[in-house]
């Protein structure tokens, strides 16, 4: 019996615990609906074939057609991914400081790319009253810096994507998470109908991720915090072991240990830490240099725009000293390892990988 | 239009059962006529309430048939003759005061009138309301056709006064919806003065204590009860509504009332066996009237019971047979017990020949059985016809709180569930209202049930439960429940779907429209204003905003005030179609929009959302409207994910 798409969904993946909440799903569906942390199937949609099952980063993705498609080559054993230059970055923007995570980069860039007319908008991150992340899309400057700072909940970016006019023609930038990239890179793949055109997609900035944390963690936040007050959390990195809220006169902590149920299950089955289909990726400078991001050149057109950013001194540069490369990798290493080990535990079979389309090589590398 | 108030003796008219009963009781000289809405009964009223004014007396349309039933007692108490209406169910919400009202007896001749629903066409049972009459000592009275509608409500006026207490007379669907010649008879001058409790005695107010005979022990009043009954079979032997028509020992005895005795009476007559069986009909079927049963039995060897919907009939005779003398002949009785009468549903004439047939040992080809040519023609024409599903109307609120109701429990996510009611919203059940009411039982039911859902969380139940019932209802039996719930804190929130009308039955007013039966000013009441007093969350939503009243029922529905009520207000579409003629939007489909079957819609307006006013266009894979059905509501054009569903101010 052919199964509907929406239902396979469910079985395969939202019920299966892999949903990574990145809103590729919904937003333009009106059966499937985002709220309160899951994906809910509002109605019964008899499609044999779907978007939702087809654009999900955690159905089949086969991650050889989408390295070729984005950077001419296979998926390969780069821990990092493709990069073609690897660096310290912060802003020179105090406005932008002031409310950035770490050295503001991904706000510079985006404000560059917005001046320059590179794009027209970004599919963004915005918190709501109640710190509640939803996907919006920022036009100017003002509403990048309404979209700056860090959410550890997933956001939904890509509902707002999904919900643009068919007949859209804005130059779009995305600012997501690496499962949002990868939704992102298999709308690319094969693009989507009844969206806004994915070609009008002229940048994705990925964002370094380890998971994010849903099942309940806003609950758990609104019991425990007035966030009505809140105006930035941060995961400080090693050895920092907490999770910090900052209102305007003090930070309050929670240990990191008390937020370790609230991890995504999807994240387990994650082999993405730096977002390698982006064409840039961002993430901090690490507790050796707070302050800063890491940042990932990937594509010729990351590269474009890091340039002109470089000559317009939006940005301060250094670069990476080779022990921090070298933990980036490890961390970035071990991720692809657990998730690995996690799958086949799943699948109780080395050669099923489930939704992972890699080689037989690199999975027997990674297992090794 | 029948015009039942003339006085014009022995002038014949066409008049619906219904109709006939109304007319009967204006002939008895009714003063107080008081009813709820209820399918087969409504016509009662409706005919009564418009001329009530012109012709003196009294009509309303009451909150329940309890409260009606009362306000007629104490009409008839008061030396008024009264009739109540109502269909089946309703005489189960009378039953307690009337099992008291036996015990003291009436005043001026009070008829109750009880339609019942076979098969259960447009109710949620069918159940068979004579028992009640046997239980309890009333007299019961079974009209066969309209004018027997006419003349035996009339009779029953006169019954309850010779017996002193109220009597019954029960029809059925096919009797009050089906239209017969009726001979009117004289309609009495009007000059009624009513008392009650007139004296009250200051030096020995023991003697005014019971006004209306009830004694401080019951079982003495039962002994009053069964003397005042006793003179009852006198009367039924003599009534001219029993009559035996055939040969003298007929071979087989047919024993029928109500309408079945016309689909007995013409099956004799098509099968052509006048020389071998008789027919007696029954007018009134409690008390029997005995000797004339018992005459009748002795002639037969076998006796055949054809009655709408129990075995009622046929299970008192095999009474009545057990208890004649020893040495009196027994026939082979035939009927729902033996298996040759159909035990459910509505009797019809094809079903009558059939049983007849089958104690008659004769072959008979039933007219349903058709030539083998006609029959493979039947088939196809039934391939091509469209299904008509039950369904709301087009621009019915109801659609929209159901979507609401949907979107709300999915998103809300624990399983919730609706529990239903009577009435419109009762298509909850089925797939114009998503199938999302799971239980159904009675006018108030809803509620009521809720009451016990919202009291399981000690066993681990966190399911949320809504409790759904239409304004009516509301005001019908659900303002306990609620009231329950709410001191009691169970977990439940009440919707109240308020289209402000009675409509299932027919648009009859209700308290919160403000109008009377007769059409006269009421004194309008508050549903928000009423559960507002209660304490508790109220809100009120416009079901056409949708995303409103999504939000509102999940903040409802996690709000940690136990009992909530949120009233889903929007006036019934028939109504407001039938007050404005112009449609409020002109609606139209941009095909350039329209995706169709592709993913991002897949039809949702025309396979999920199903309003009759929307269709599907195969050929251009497009949906339309269908515009001599589409009400012009506009709801539709916030559903289509597409935006391509268009709404013009019209």
């Amino acid at each position: 019996m052919t199964k509907y798409a929406s239902k396979k969904l469910y079985d395969e993946v939202i019920d299966n615990g892999l949903c990574t909440l990145c809103g590729g799903c919904t937003g333009l569906c009106p059966y499937l609906f985002l709220h309160d942390g899951r994906v809910v199937r509002v109605h019964q949609c008899d499609l044999d074939e779907g978007q939702c099952y087809q654009y999900c980063p955690r159905t089949h993705t086969d991650m050889d057609a989408i390295s070729r498609a984005i950077f001419g080559a296979p998926y390969g054993e780069d821990e990092i991914g493709i990069a073609r230059e690897v660096f310290l970055a912060r802003s020179t923007d105090q406005e932008i400081h002031l409310k950035a995570q770490d050295g503001g980069i991904v706000t510079t860039l985006l404000s560059v790319a917005l001046t320059e007319g590179m794009i027209d908008g970004a599919v963004e991150t915005k918190l709501d009253g109640e710190k509640i992340p939803h996907g919006v899309i920022a036009r100017n400057r003002k509403e990048l810096l309404e979209c700056a700072g860090v959410s550890y909940e997933p956001s939904p970016i890509l509902e707002a994507f999904n919900r643009l006019p068919r007949q859209s023609t804005e130059k779009l930038g995305f600012v997501g998470l690496p499962c949002h990239v990868t939704c992102l890179s298999k709308m690319r793949l094969l693009p989507p109908i009844n969206r806004a055109p994915i070609e009008n997609g002229k940048l994705v900035i990925g964002l370094f991720c380890g998971w994010t944390l849903s099942h309940g963690f806003h609950q758990f936040l609104t019991e425990r915090f007035d966030l009505t007050k809140a105006i930035k959390f941060d995961i400080p990195h090693h050895p920092a072991h907490s999770f910090d809220l900052y209102t305007k006169s003090e930070t309050q902590s929670v240990d990191l240990d008390e937020l370790r149920p609230f991890i995504n299950t999807a994240c387990r089955y994650c082999i993405d830490m730096t977002a390698e289909f982006a064409d840039i990726s961002v993430g901090s400078g690490r507790a050796l240099f707070k302050g800063w991001n890491t940042v990932i050149v990937r594509t010729k057109a990351g590269a474009e725009l890091v340039e002109i950013a470089k000559k317009d001194r939006a940005m301060e540069i250094q670069p990476i000293p080779d022990e921090s490369l070298t933990n980036l990798k490890r961390a970035s290493l071990n991720k692809k390892r657990n998730a690995v080990h996690r799958i086949i535990d799943r699948t109780g079979s080395r050669k099923d990988l489930g939704y992972l389309g890699i080689s037989g090589s690199l999975a027997g590398k990674l297992l090794s | 239009m029948a015009h039942i108030e003339i006085d014009a003796p022995g002038t014949t008219q066409l008049l619906l059962g219904n109709e006939a009963i109304a007319r009967g009781a204006l002939e008895a000289g009714i003063g107080f006529a008081t009813a709820y809405p209820g399918t087969p009964s409504s016509e009662i009223m409706g005919t009564l309430a418009p001329i009530a004014r012109k012709m003196g007396f009294y009509a309303e349309w009451s909150i329940n048939e309890m409260v009606a039933f009362e306000a007629a007692s104490a009409a008839s108490l008061s030396n008024i003759r009264a009739l109540s209406s109502m269909k089946a169910n309703g005489v189960n919400v009378i039953t307690d005061f009337l099992v008291n009202l036996q015990m003291t007896g009436v005043g001026k001749g009070l008829v109750l009138v009880v339609c019942d629903d076979p098969g259960g066409m447009t109710s949620s049972n069918e159940q068979d309301t004579r028992p009640i009459a046997k239980w309890l000592n009333i007299p019961l009275l079974e009209p066969s056709t309209a004018q027997e509608c006419k003349d035996m409500t009339a009779w029953a006026f006169e019954l309850s006064e010779e017996l002193g207490m109220v009597s019954m007379v029960r029809s059925v669907t096919y009797l009050s919806h089906t239209r017969g010649t009726v001979r009117f008879g004289k309609l009495p001058a009007n000059t009624k003065t009513a008392r009650f409790a007139e004296f009250y005695d200051i030096d020995n107010p023991r003697q005014s204590r019971y006004t209306c005979g009830m004694q401080f022990h019951p079982y003495k009043q039962s002994e009053v009860l069964l003397n005042r009954f006793s003179k009852a079979p006198e009367y039924c032997e003599g009534s001219p509504f029993n009559a035996y028509s055939g040969p003298e020992a007929p071979e087989l005895l047919i024993i029928s009332s109500g309408i079945c005795w016309t689909y007995a009476t013409e099956a004799v007559s098509i099968l052509q066996v006048h020389d071998r069986v008789g027919i007696l009909k029954l007018g009134t079927t409690w008390p029997l009237p005995e000797g004339l049963i018992s005459r009748h039995l002795e002639r037969s060897d076998k006796v055949l019971f054809i009655e709408e919907i129990a075995p009622f009939v046929e299970r008192s005779v095999m009474e009545l047979a057990a208890s004649l003398p020893g040495d009196h002949a027994r026939p082979t009785f035939y009927g729902k017990r033996s298996g040759h009468v159909r035990a459910w549903g509505e009797q019809n004439l094809n079903l009558v020949i059939q049983s007849l047939a089958k104690v008659m040992g004769t072959s008979y080809r039933s007219r349903q059985t058709l030539s083998p040519a006609y029959q493979s023609t039947v088939n196809e024409v039934e391939k091509i016809l469209p299904t008509r599903p039950l369904t709301f109307c087009p621009g019915c609120p109801h659609r929209a709180s159901f979507w609401a109701i949907k979107h709300a429990l999915q998103l809300d996510g624990r399983n919730g569930f609706v529990t239903g009611d009577i009435g419109c919203t009762a298509m909850g059940m089925i797939s114009p209202g998503s199938f999302q009411v799971r239980t159904y039982y009675a006018m108030g039911g809803g509620v009521g049930i809720a009451n016990g859902f919202g009291h399981l969380e000690r066993f681990s139940f966190n399911q949320p439960v809504i409790a759904v019932c239409g304004d009516s209802t509301f005001f019908h039996a659900s303002i306990p429940g609620l009231i329950n719930g709410v001191w009691n804190r169970s977990n439940f929130t009440l919707a109240i779907l308020d289209n402000s009308a009675t409509a299932m039955t027919g648009f009859q007013p209700h308290p919160g429209t403000g109008v009377t039966a007769t059409g006269d000013p009421g004194k309008k009441v508050s549903i928000e204003a009423l559960c507002q007093s209660l304490g508790v969350p109220v809100a009120v939503c416009d079901p056409f905003d949708l995303t409103g009243t999504i939000a509102t029922l999940l903040r409802m529905l996690r709000d940690e005030e136990p009992t909530k009520v949120v009233i889903l207000r929007r006036e019934c579409e028939l109504v407001r179609a039938r007050r404005d003629k112009e449609k409020p939007y002109k609606m139209y489909v941009d095909p350039a929009r329209c995706i169709g079957e592709e993913c991002g819609c897949n039809r949702l307006c025309t396979r999920v959302f199903s309003c009759p006013g929307l269709v599907w266009d195969k050929e251009a894979g497009k949906a339309m409207i269908d515009e001599a059905v589409c009400s012009g509501c506009g709801l539709c054009a916030g559903v289509c994910p597409q935006g391509a569903i268009m709404r013009d101010a019209a």
